[in-house]
């Protein structure tokens, strides 16, 4: 009966009170529960709150009036949409079925300075070849042009070696990265590859350690690596064209590429974005969307904000001569690289 | 130089057991299970998921030859598909787990057909959380060694004429070490080179785990048909994060006794078949 009693003991109670221990906190499927499950996951895991100054309980407070039991869920969605936008970030996203929420202040409030019919026009008369999402080809002055709208579509060594080899006789090459709303950092570390001969302190890692605002890991340093070896690289001069819709992982790519010695950013001030995003989710079943994890540049900068560019190189798109076919940024480039 | 002497006296006495001299069958198991999953993994969610759950087992225990009467040896391999899904119905969580654990059992034979057995296992676990909505955080991975305490209750016994084992079989790690994500970090990072608290001592305080087994074996001739019921139960909490995979499976599967051809001709005598659970 004893033995009876300890295999019952282990069996049943220990595992219950082993996991009672590890117990997660379960918000009901109301208005109220879909808010305090949101509160709660951008309390714990958002990365910029204190870095962005924000008073997330006053927050709090302010949106939670907003709630009522009795409201429809698109009426939730808005208030809670709202909430976010709090935050200013363009990583910022709650899904619900029928809409997405996005803050867009951090390009809409700002010129685009990139018009793409421009370029395919004026300076290719459309004869530019294009490799998946990609445009190159060769501009005024023997200067190689690279149309980069995205990192989100993976490209190839194969494919960068061809790109670079029809470019090779070039003087300079631009890289174009307006409008690029990034994609993946495997994208960016190969892209990086091509311009540097040696290793790279490409910036530092933060994540979160637990659910305190002050949480954070110490900054982890990453590196690049040139491309293998027989892969083409450019080590001649490097414009990037930025303007306010580089963002994410293009902002990434800018903040390393700075620091090389060759490369000169032109243009707008890009869009940062440089918190990775995580997913979660509220009992309602929408999914929620924040930045995690902060990218330093390799001085130990946030770039959450943008990256301005090299000094004397920062303009916008004239859209005078924009109606006359002319890009002043691709321009201004095209001189810089050309002297 | 006591110690030695004390290594060299235990291994005589093992190697003068009487056992020797019998044939110790390897008794296998091939099992198939269904039944459900109870998900929860904060790294991905902080939402419960339930679903099912399917696995495939084989299980292989002999009498230890050195010891026959007294120790017997237990292979159980499983493997495990989980699908899951949000309470709103509008996420699903893929689950995949491969597990070993060898023990070395104690074991006690009792009037009545009934055997009692205890001893330790060491088992090695790995597989993988997909949460297919997630963008940066997919997956969280599960990895595990483990020192565990077994244990078993067997009854031999008869339904009518056909003879039956009902057997119970609880394990639950001890110590170990885990494999764990840090709070909101990307595996890009690990994948960068951040290995920096990802492997943690497992106990009981962190990591929870309690395996059970439940079979009937209908002994039908030469091979049993099994039936049963195996529950897992994992709640682990560190780095912030918790886990909590819970799984209940109805178990049918097939198990024989088998010996080397070259036992099988010199075995006359069932007396002399030390049969490790039967």
């Amino acid at each position: 009966m004893k033995r009876l009693i300890h295999i019952l003991y282990i069996s049943v109670i220990m595992p219950l009170l082993m996991s009672s221990c590890h117990d997660i906190p379960t918000m009901p499927d109301n208005s109220r529960g879909n808010f305090e499950a949101l509160w709660t996951i951008i309390n714990e895991h958002y990365c910029f709150l204190r870095e962005k100054g924000i008073d997330w309980d006053s927050i709090h407070t302010v949106y939670s009036h907003r709630i009522a039991e009795d409201m429809t869920r698109q009426e939730l969605f808005n208030v809670l949409a709202s909430m976010l936008e709090e935050l200013k970030d363009g990583h910022t996203n709650l899904s619900s079925p029928w809409e997405t929420s996005y803050y867009r202040q951090w390009w809409s409030d700002y010129p685009q300075n990139y018009d793409s019919r421009i370029i395919e026009q004026y300076y290719f008369n459309f004869n530019y070849r294009q490799l998946g999402s990609i445009r190159y080809g060769v501009v005024a002055d023997n200067i190689g042009y690279i149309g980069y709208p995205t990192f989100a579509s993976s490209i190839g060594d194969g494919n960068l070696d061809a790109i670079l080899s029809y470019l090779a006789t070039c003087n300079g090459l631009i890289i174009d990265i307006r409008d690029n709303g990034g994609g993946d950092l495997t994208g960016v570390e190969r892209l990086v590859g091509r311009f540097t001969t040696e290793q790279i302190l490409a910036g530092y890692m933060v994540h979160k350690t637990g659910p305190g605002r002050d949480d954070f890991s110490s900054p982890f340093p990453y590196y690049f690596k040139p491309a293998p070896q027989g892969r083409m690289m450019w080590t001649k001069p490097v414009a990037l064209l930025t303007n306010r819709s580089t963002f994410s992982a293009a902002n990434n790519f800018v903040a390393v590429m700075q620091y090389l010695p060759q490369v000169i950013i032109v243009g707008a001030r890009t869009g940062g974005g440089s918190g990775m995003p995580f997913s979660s989710e509220l009992p309602c079943g929408w999914g929620v969307r924040f930045s995690a994890c902060s990218l330093l540049d390799a001085k130990g900068n946030t770039t959450e904000w943008g990256i301005d560019p090299t000094e004397g190189c920062q303009m916008d798109l004239d859209p005078e001569a924009a109606l006359h076919g002319h890009d002043t940024i691709l321009d201004f480039a095209i001189q810089q690289l050309s002297e | 130089m006591s110690r030695l002497r004390l290594t060299a006296i235990l291994l005589m006495l093992l190697l003068i057991s009487p056992a020797q001299a019998q044939d110790r069958p390897v008794l296998s198991a091939f099992t198939l299970g269904i039944g459900s999953s109870h998900i929860a993994d904060t790294y991905l969610t902080p939402l419960k998921y339930e679903g099912w759950s399917v696995a495939a087992g084989y299980e292989r225990m002999q009498a230890f030859k050195p010891s026959a009467d007294s120790w017997i040896t237990r292979l159980y391999i499983t493997g495990e598909l989980n699908r899951s899904i949000n309470p709103a119905g509008n996420a699903r969580m893929w689950g995949f787990e491969l597990s070993a654990s060898w023990g070395f059992i104690r074991r006690y034979s009792l009037p009545y057909g009934i055997k009692l057995g205890i001893g330790p296992a060491l088992s090695a676990r790995g597989g993988c959380l997909y949460n297919s909505r997630n963008s940066n955080n997919p997956a969280s991975a599960k990895a595990a060694i483990t020192a565990d305490a077994t244990a078993f209750a067997a009854w031999n016994t008869h339904i009518g004429s056909l003879p039956i084992t009902f057997r119970y079989q609880p394990t639950i790690p001890v110590i170990g070490a885990f494999f764990s994500p840090c709070y909101d970090e990307l595996y890009f990072e690990i994948y960068m080179g951040n290995r920096r608290g990802l492997v943690h001592p497992a106990w009981w305080g962190n990591r929870f785990e309690l395996n059970q087994l439940v079979t009937l074996d209908l002994h039908l001739g030469s091979s049993s048909l099994r039936l049963g019921y195996d529950s897992s139960w994992m709640s682990s909490r560190v780095s912030n994060l918790t886990t909590r995979i819970i799984t209940h499976r109805f178990v049918i599967g097939w198990t024989s006794e088998w010996l080397s051809s070259e036992h099988k001709k010199a075995t006359t005598n069932r007396a002399n078949i030390n049969s490790a659970l039967y």
